[in-house]
C-alpha cells in the first residue's frame, strides 16, 4: 500500500514536471536559463540579494525568510529567437551555401512557486521551473549544410525544488532544498554516404535519437543565505548543485531512397532495421550566485550580481549504442567554467515599480565546439520591467533583449569542421502573477 | 597646426600599413605542378577533362587566384566511340555493384597551347623521368607516351628536348609542387612484383635524380613543396580484398571448423610443401585478383573453387615483368622499406634545397586509421568505392581525394609561408555527382602556332595507342576487368 501510494505521488510529481518541461533556445549562456521570474528579469536577473518574491526559491531560497504570507506565483516567459543565422565558409560547407537560418520557434517557459510559512521563522517553498533548455533547430533541414551533424537538437528539463528557509535573526536567513530534475534529450540528423555510382555524398537515412519520457531524472540540492545588516544593504549567496542524468532512449533509422536500387539495397543491408537502444549521460553544472543590493534614497534599489557556473563538467558528450555493431558517438566538448555579471535598478512609485537592467553572460563553449548542435556566444542583454503589487496580489511584466556576439569558426580548430559565422539575437517576454493570503 | 600635423602623421602611418602587404608574400603569381598520374588527375584508370578540371593542381591554382592555369586536357567520349583509354566506374552487373568501363578517354583538347602546361603531371613517370625524359618516344613505355601528350617533347614536337624540369623553369613559377616517387615504389604493388632495379628504384638512383630535380628547381624567391610517397598498404588497391575466402552473398569471411579459409597462392609455406598453398598472414591481395576469384581461382575446391593458385608477380630477365595479384609479406616489407628509404631521401634533399615537405605518407596512414573528417559530419575512408577517397581503380584518388590533397597543400603553404590563403570549398567535390559525360564536339583547330598540324597530332595519338598507357595500371588477365565488390 505504502509503496503504491509513493509511486502514485511520484507519478503526480512527474506529470506535473512534464507540464513544465520546456525547451529554450539557449537564452543565457550555455544551455542554462536564468530567467525564472518576471521581477528578476526586469532587473537584469540580479536577484540573489533581492529575492523578495516567491521566485526566490530559484534565485536564493533564503529570501523566503522575509516572506510571511502564504503565497503562490505562476508565470511564464515567451522566448523568441529574433535572429539565428549561419554564413558558411570554406572548406566546409563553403561560401556557396549562403546564409542559413534557424527555425524561429517561440518557446514557452512556465514557472510555478508556492511559499508556505510553517512557523514565524521557518518557511516551506516549492518551485517548479526549467533551468536548462536547448532548442537548436535549422530551417530547411533536408538541405541544411550541417544536416549530417544536427538538424534539430533539444534538451528539455524541469526541476521540482522543495526548500525550507530558516530566519535565524531579523537580519539573516538561510535555506536549503532538494532539487529533482527531469529531462529529455533529442537529436535529429541525416546520415551521409558515398554513392559509389556518382562518387558523391548523398543522404541515405534520417536518424532520430530520442530519450524516453520516464526514468530520465536526477537529484541535487540547493542552498542560499541572505544577510541584511542594515535596511539599506543586503548581501546574498546561493548555490545549486550539479546533477547528473543518465538518459535512456532509442534511435530510429529511416532510410532515404537515393533513386539507385542497387545502392539502396546495399544501404538497407547495413542500416539498423528497428529501434536501437541508446544511452547518454549529461552532467548539469553546479552554480554559485553572489549578489548585493543597496537601497538608495528616492525609493531606488540597486542590485549587482556575479554568477559562476561549473560548465567544465560538460567536457564530453557520449552517445552509447547498446548494439555493439553501431558506432558510438563521442564528442569532446571541453566547456569551461563561466561567469556572468548582472546589474539592475528598481524605482518604486507607491504600488508601482519600474525596473531596468543589464547583464553580460560569458559563453562556456570553446570555439572548437561551436557547431550546428549549439553555437553559443558571449552575450549582452538589456532588460526592462514593470510591476504592481499589493499585500494580496502582484503582477510583474518584463522584457529582455539578448544580443549574441558573432561566433566565427573560420580558420579555427573546429570539432565539426563546420566553418563560418553565427549571429543570433533573442527576446524574452516574462510575466508573473502572485497571490498571497 | 598641431592637429593638422597629427592627421598628416597618422595618414602616413595608414599609408604605410596599406602598403605593407606589397612587401610580404601573401599569395603566388605563377604555379607549376610536377608529378605523375596523381598530379595529372588520373581517376578510374583514365585521364579525362572531367577529372583534370578537379585535379589537385587546378584546385590549388584556383585558391591562389591564378586564372590562366593550363592543363593537357583530354576529352571523354562514350563507350560506343573509339577512345584512347578506358575509364572505370561503378556499374551494376549480375545484380551486384561492380567496377567496369563507363566511358572512353578521348583526344587532347588543348594541344596547341603555345607554352608549356602548368600541370606537368606525367602518368607513369618516376623521378628520373622528370629530369631525363627530354625526347618522348610516343611508342615507348607509359611515361614516354604520357610525356608525348603532357610535355609535347616528341621528335618534331614543339618542346622537343625539354624535360618536365626544363618546362617548369621556362614558366618561371614562384610556386612549384613536386609529387614524384610513387612510381619508383608503388609500381611494385600494381604488378605485384617487388624487384629491386625493376619495379623498385634503387635508393642511389632515386637520390641522384631527385637531387638533380630539386637543385634544378631551386631559385631565390621560389617556393617549392615536395609531397612524399604513401604506404603501399594504405591503398584501396591492396587493402580491399581480404586474404581469406569471402562469401559473396554475406560478404563475410567463410568459416570452416571455427577458422577462416585462406586463399591459395603459388608459394610453399611452413605448413604446406606443395603449392597451391594457403596465403600466409600479412599477404596483400590486390584488386587485380577480383576477376580471378570470380572464376574460382585461388579458392579451395572444398569451397567450390578451382583450387588453382592466384598468380604472384615475378621478373624474368632480361625484361619480362610477369604481373600478379599477390604481395607476400616479404614483398610488402621490401616495398614499405623502399618507400621509407625514398621518403627519407625526399625529406633530406628537399631540406637541403630549401623546399618543404608535405607528409602525404602520414596523411594516408591517418586516413587508414581514422578516416578523414572532411567536415560537416562527413567522415571519408580509404574503402574501395564506398570510402570516397579513392577512385574506381583503387589506386588513384577521386575528385574528393584530390580536393583533400589540395586542401592539405594550401594548409601547408599557410603553415610554412605564413600566407592566409583560403582553403578550397570541398563541398564542390563532395556533392557534385562525378559521372561521365560525352563531349558532343571535340575542338579541332586545323593548325596550331607550331610546325605540326592538328591532324598530324591526332594521327600520332591514335597510332601510338595512348590508351594502352593507362591499362598497365590494371594487371588483370582480362583486358576490361569487371570487379566484384567485396570478393
Amino acid at each position: 500500500m505504502t509503496r503504491r501510494g509513493r509511486v502514485r505521488s511520484t507519478g503526480i510529481l512527474v506529470s506535473l514536471g512534464f507540464f513544465f518541461l520546456a525547451a529554450a533556445p539557449a537564452s543565457p549562456a550555455g544551455f542554462s536559463v536564468f530567467a525564472q521570474g518576471a521581477r528578476a528579469s526586469g532587473m537584469g536577473l540580479a536577484f540573489t540579494a533581492v529575492a523578495n518574491d516567491p521566485s526566490a526559491i530559484f534565485y536564493n531560497p533564503a529570501g523566503l525568510g522575509w516572506q510571511k504570507h502564504f503565497s503562490s506565483q505562476a508565470g511564464g516567459s515567451l522566448l523568441t529567437k529574433i535572429d539565428g543565422e549561419f554564413e558558411g565558409a570554406n572548406p566546409f560547407p563553403g561560401t556557396g551555401f549562403g546564409v542559413e537560418e534557424q527555425h524561429k520557434t517561440t518557446f514557452f517557459l512556465p514557472t510555478f512557486y508556492a511559499v508556505v510559512p510553517l512557523t514565524s521563522t521557518v518557511n516551506f517553498g516549492l518551485g517548479i521551473f526549467a533551468p536548462y533548455g536547448l532548442g537548436f533547430r535549422w530551417e530547411d533541414a533536408e538541405q541544411f549544410s550541417g544536416r549530417f551533424i544536427a538538424q534539430n537538437a533539444v534538451i528539455q528539463s524541469s526541476d521540482i525544488n522543495p526548500v525550507v528557509s530558516f530566519q535565524l535573526s531579523p537580519s539573516f536567513a538561510l535555506a536549503v532544498g532538494a532539487d529533482y530534475r527531469l529531462s529529455k534529450v533529442m537529436l535529429e540528423r541525416n546520415q551521409p554516404a558515398i554513392n559509389p555510382f556518382t562518387q558523391s555524398i548523398v543522404d541515405v537515412a534520417h536518424v532520430k535519437l530520442d530519450s524516453e519520457l520516464v526514468d530520465n531524472s536526477g537529484w541535487g540540492w540547493n542552498a542560499g543565505l541572505l544577510w541584511k545588516p542594515t535596511t539599506m544593504f543586503s548581501v546574498g549567496a546561493a548555490y545549486r548543485s550539479g546533477i547528473e542524468i543518465d538518459y535512456e532512449g532509442e534511435a530510429r533509422f529511416t532510410q532515404r531512397p537515393t533513386g539507385n536500387p542497387a545502392f539502396d539495397a546495399a544501404v538497407a543491408a547495413t542500416l539498423p532495421a528497428g529501434r536501437e537502444n541508446v544511452a547518454v549521460t549529461i552532467e548539469f553544472p553546479a552554480t554559485w550566485n553572489f549578489g548585493l543590493a543597496l537601497s538608495l534614497p528616492g525609493e531606488l534599489l540597486l542590485s549587482l550580481e556575479a554568477d559562476w557556473t561549473d560548465w567544465s563538467v560538460f567536457d564530453s558528450l557520449f552517445i552509447d549504442f547498446e548494439n555493439g555493431a553501431l558506432p558510438d558517438l563521442f564528442r569532446e566538448t571541453l566547456w569551461k567554467d563561466s561567469w556572468a555579471y548582472r546589474g539592475g535598478l528598481e524605482k518604486r512609485f507607491g504600488n508601482f515599480a519600474v525596473r531596468a537592467g543589464y547583464y553580460f553572460d560569458e559563453s562556456p563553449q570553446p570555439l572548437a565546439d561551436v557547431g550546428p548542435i549549439l553555437a553559443d556566444a558571449d552575450r549582452n542583454a538589456y532588460t526592462l520591467g514593470f510591476g504592481y503589487e499589493t499585500e494580496r496580489w502582484g503582477v510583474d511584466v518584463s522584457d529582455i533583449f539578448i544580443d549574441f556576439d558573432e561566433r566565427d569558426t573560420r580558420g579555427e580548430e573546429n570539432t565539426d569542421r563546420f566553418f563560418g559565422t553565427y549571429k543570433e539575437s533573442a527576446n524574452l517576454l516574462a510575466i508573473s502573477l502572485r497571490l498571497s493570503f | 597646426m598641431k592637429k593638422l600635423f597629427r592627421t598628416a602623421a597618422s595618414g602616413g602611418a595608414l599609408l604605410a600599413l596599406l602598403a605593407a602587404p606589397v612587401y610580404s608574400q601573401t599569395s603566388f603569381r605563377k604555379y607549376v605542378a610536377l608529378g605523375d598520374s596523381l598530379t595529372a588527375g588520373v581517376e578510374g584508370n583514365c585521364l579525362v577533362e572531367r577529372h583534370q578540371r578537379r585535379s589537385y593542381p587546378k584546385l590549388v591554382a584556383d585558391q591562389l587566384g591564378i586564372a590562366d592555369f593550363q592543363q593537357p586536357l583530354l576529352s571523354e567520349v562514350p563507350l560506343s566511340t573509339q577512345g584512347t583509354g578506358v575509364c572505370l566506374g561503378a556499374i551494376v552487373a549480375g545484380g551486384t555493384i561492380t567496377v567496369g568501363p563507363v566511358s572512353n578517354q578521348g583526344v587532347p583538347l588543348n594541344a596547341t597551347l603555345p607554352r608549356p602546361y602548368d600541370n606537368l603531371g606525367i602518368p607513369g613517370a618516376n623521378a628520373a623521368d622528370l629530369v631525363d625524359l627530354r625526347v618522348a618516344n610516343p611508342a615507348g613505355n607509359t611515361a614516354n607516351r604520357s610525356a608525348a601528350v603532357v610535355l609535347r617533347n616528341f621528335p618534331g614536337g614543339p618542346f622537343e628536348g625539354k624535360s618536365a624540369l626544363d618546362q617548369a623553369n621556362l614558366l618561371a613559377p614562384d610556386l612549384v609542387t613536386v609529387w614524384i616517387g610513387n612510381n619508383d615504389v608503388l609500381g611494385a604493388a600494381l604488378s605485384a612484383a617487388a624487384v629491386d632495379g625493376v619495379t623498385l628504384t634503387p635508393v642511389a638512383v632515386f637520390d641522384a635524380k631527385y637531387t638533380q630535380l630539386m637543385t634544378g628547381l631551386r631559385m631565390t624567391g621560389r617556393t617549392v613543396v615536395a609531397l612524399n610517397i604513401p604506404d603501399v598498404s594504405a591503398l584501396a588497391f591492396t587493402k580491399t580484398i581480404p586474404r581469406v575466402v569471402v562469401n559473396p552473398t554475406t560478404r563475410q569471411p567463410v568459416v570452416v571448423g571455427g577458422q577462416t579459409v585462406p586463399l591459395l597462392g603459388p608459394r610453399p609455406t611452413a605448413t604446406c610443401a606443395t603449392p597451391p598453398c594457403p596465403l600466409p598472414e600479412g599477404t596483400l591481395v590486390t584488386l587485380g585478383a577480383s576477376s580471378l576469384l570470380a572464376l574460382g581461382i585461388g579458392i579451395p575446391t572444398s569451397l567450390g573453387g578451382t583450387g588453382a593458385a592466384l598468380p604472384d608477380g615475378s621478373f624474368s630477365p632480361p625484361s619480362t615483368l610477369n604481373q600478379g595479384v599477390l604481395l607476400y609479406p616479404d614483398e610488402v616489407a621490401s616495398i614499405q622499406q623502399r618507400g621509407n628509404e625514398l621518403n627519407a631521401r625526399i625529406a633530406a634533399i628537399a631540406a637541403a634545397n630549401g623546399a618543404t615537405v608535405l607528409d602525404i605518407h602520414a596523411l594516408f596512414d591517418e586516413m587508414v586509421a581514422h578516416g578523414y573528417h572532411i567536415g560537416g559530419g562527413i567522415t571519408l575512408t580509404t574503402s574501395f568505392l564506398t570510402g570516397g577517397i579513392f577512385s574506381a581503380d583503387g589506386f588513384h584518388a577521386s575528385n574528393i581525394g584530390y580536393a583533400i590533397v589540395a586542401t592539405e597543400i594550401i594548409e601547408h603553404l599557410n603553415d610554412v609561408k605564413g600566407t592566409d590563403l583560403e582553403l578550397p570549398d570541398v563541398t564542390q567535390a563532395l556533392f557534385t555527382p562525378d559521372v561521365p559525360f560525352s563531349t558532343a564536339a571535340v575542338p579541332d583547330p586545323s593548325a596550331g602556332p607550331f610546325q605540326y598540324s592538328m591532324g598530324t597530332w591526332k594521327d600520332l595519338v591514335t597510332a601510338t595507342g595512348f590508351a594502352a598507357s593507362f591499362e598497365v595500371l590494371y594487371p588483370t588477365p582480362g583486358k576490361r576487368p569487371g570487379k566484384s565488390l567485396g570478393r
